[in-house]
């Protein structure tokens, strides 16, 4: 690759624009801290013949307001290609870019902001390396040897601490099964494994999971657990590590496992650990890049797609939706289907919210009396409520309900087809919100929910026409088919098409029961 | 070798032209998907029986209500 030397051509609030050819990684830092890097060719377009601009990611964009010494440098040579005092926008202060703890925070290699390891002192990560050890014991008395992977295991391998550019700590292992339902399976028991030792989990997938460690100063820092299993066939021996790595691989190059030291404490590694980590990063690995991108092959993402992810569609979506809202109490009105379902319920009985949202009807509900189930993909969406239920003494509790995944539903379906008293359901735009799968695990929800004589009471888009943010609309025959399938009686459906003139999509409402 | 590299090999033998190849490999490979898929599903299936048949069949309530509860908190 022929590289020439390169320099920054122009500085605005809009980006940076830079000359010279030959990719190389790009540092921007903020008063000399380190905040973003990119890549001079990959992550640029041409505008004039010769120069490469980039604009500044939007995660980045809201702090550009005030002063602050702006400095590029070629992140392997150390060479400064610009430094210079700059101001952005018309505020005359320090530009500072925090979190809302007031940690120092940067982006990470898919620009998202967080508090990368290199704005973090020493006693801020103690907490972490002991839940490695905690984690990687956990996971020991369940029978597997797991090890540091990842950013993690190259952070120790190569500088021998937590990488400066990095946001969270890996952890994998190469389960002895083979067969990908074994090792989800395996992966499930692991979660057990560590959850029983108090620590908070949340599952990305079939064969990933992470745990919630926080830090010293109450950041929370994300230690994922990967799966990885060989497949052994005439053919070869193929490693396959959730979620990126595909590479021939001989199991002796994992285990027995060796020791290596991050940040001055010793943990397990894999055996050859430049074998794997040029399975996970390629041949280049040794050479440090903070922007760095997987160029996952399609076939391998469509093999560990399809072995186990599934299980957690557009969760993210609708964990940063509510994550502004967070700990605010809702002020809307109770909703028709919330009046109806109380209308159903005079006589006292409970009301199974699902998707729930942020609980204003199942707090509406609890305070007219009734005992309220408020399920949701993103139960902390309605914590305000909880709480206030709780201070008001109110038969009201907030649980997770994930309808991409059996275990949920089949679990928590269980527990409800053990509630005694009439029972309505509703579900306001949860059949929009889910995909098809989805759909089809509510109706089996509702089906363990409301055997005899329970209702359900069901609200969705139609289409055509708009819909809110990560609704789909979808025609009222399939809900109410999937819910036939399920034993529903369909006791109405209707459509509302939208005011005239308005660009809204129809409605439907449906009413179904079990009898 | 991936399906594509294949089919193209393929393609004189069967004398297909390349748009009836490409839709019978991208049938091939929803196909395939749906197959894999299979795998999360039956370990999800798997689990939840091992985890509660055994309080279920005890048949005493307490221990099937504490069941669930920690199964759920596990998920």
């Amino acid at each position: 690759m022929v590289a020439t030397r390169a320099g920054v051509r122009r500085v605005d609030d809009d980006g940076l624009a830079l000359w010279g050819f030959g990719d190389r990684a790009v540092d921007v830092l903020f008063d000399g801290r380190r905040v973003w890097s990119f890549w001079l060719e990959r992550d640029t377009r041409t505008t004039v013949p010769g120069v490469r601009s980039i604009d500044w990611p939007s995660a980045l964009r809201k702090f550009l307001d005030g002063q602050t010494r702006l400095t590029v440098t070629e992140h392997v040579s150390g060479r400064v290609l610009y430094d210079q005092e700059r101001a952005f926008g018309t505020a005359g202060t320090r530009i500072e870019i925090v979190g809302r703890s007031g940690a120092p925070i940067s982006l990470d290699k898919s620009n998202r902001i967080s508090p990368t390891f290199d704005t973090r002192s020493r006693a801020d990560v103690l907490p972490l390396l002991t839940a490695i050890s905690t984690v990687l014991d956990a996971i020991a008395s369940a029978g597997i040897d797991a090890f540091l992977a990842y950013g993690t295991l190259l952070g120790a391998i190569r500088e021998q601490k937590f990488l400066g550019h990095d946001s969270d700590a890996d952890l994998a292992y190469v389960s002895a099964h083979s067969h990908p339902a074994d090792v989800v399976r395996e992966s499930f028991r692991l979660q057990r494994a560590v959850q029983e030792r108090g620590f908070h989990t949340y599952r990305y997938s079939g064969a990933a999971f992470r745990i919630d460690v926080e830090e010293g100063d109450g950041v929370v820092r994300g230690l994922d657990v990967f799966a990885g299993f060989i497949d052994e066939t005439s053919l070869g021996s193929v490693l396959y590590v959730m979620g990126e790595i595909a590479a021939d691989f001989q199991r002796d190059w994992v285990y027995p496992l060796r020791t290596c030291t991050l940040e001055g404490q010793s943990f397990p590694a894999p055996a050859v650990p430049e074998r794997w980590l040029e399975a996970s990063y390629g041949p280049s690995w040794a050479v440090p890049d903070p922007a760095f991108q997987f160029t996952t092959s399609d076939r391998t993402v469509r093999q560990l797609s399809g072995w186990f992810r599934g299980t957690s569609t557009n969760r993210a979506a609708w964990e940063r939706a509510y994550s502004g809202a967070r700990g605010k109490l809702p002020t809307a009105k109770p909703s028709p289907l919330a009046r109806k379902a109380a209308s159903y319920l005079s006589s006292g009985g409970t009301v199974i919210d699902l998707g729930a949202g942020r609980g204003a009807d199942s707090l509406w509900l609890a305070r007219q009396g009734l005992s309220v189930r408020a399920y949701d993909y993103v139960p902390s969406a309605a914590q305000a409520v909880q709480q206030t239920a709780t201070d008001e003494e109110l038969d009201l509790d907030v649980r997770m309900v994930n309808l991409n995944e059996w275990r949920t539903v089949l679990a928590e379906g269980a527990r409800m087809s053990r509630v005694d008293g009439p029972r309505v359901m509703i579900a306001r735009h949860t059949a929009d919100a889910t995909n098809r799968f989805g759909r089809q695990a509510l109706a089996r929800f509702a089906s363990m929910s409301l055997r005899g004589g329970g209702r359900l009471l069901l609200d969705v888009w139609t289409g055509p026409g708009r819909t809110p943010d990560r609704l789909k609309p979808v025609p009222i025959d399939e809900v109410a088919r999937d819910l036939t399938a399920q034993g529903a009686r369909i006791l109405v459906t209707r459509e509302r098409p939208a005011r005239e003139g308005s660009q809204r999509s129809s409605r439907g409402r449906l009413v179904a029961q079990w009898d | 070798m991936g399906l594509k590299d294949a089919a193209g090999r393929l393609k004189p033998k069967l004398g297909l032209g390349d748009a009836d190849l490409a839709r019978r490999v991208e049938a091939l490979e929803a196909d395939v998907l749906e197959l894999r898929r299979h795998n999360v599903r039956l370990a999800e299936i798997a689990d939840v029986v091992q985890e509660l048949l055994v309080p279920l069949a005890s048949r005493d309530q307490a221990r099937i209500d504490e069941a669930i509860e920690k199964f759920s908190r596990s998920l």
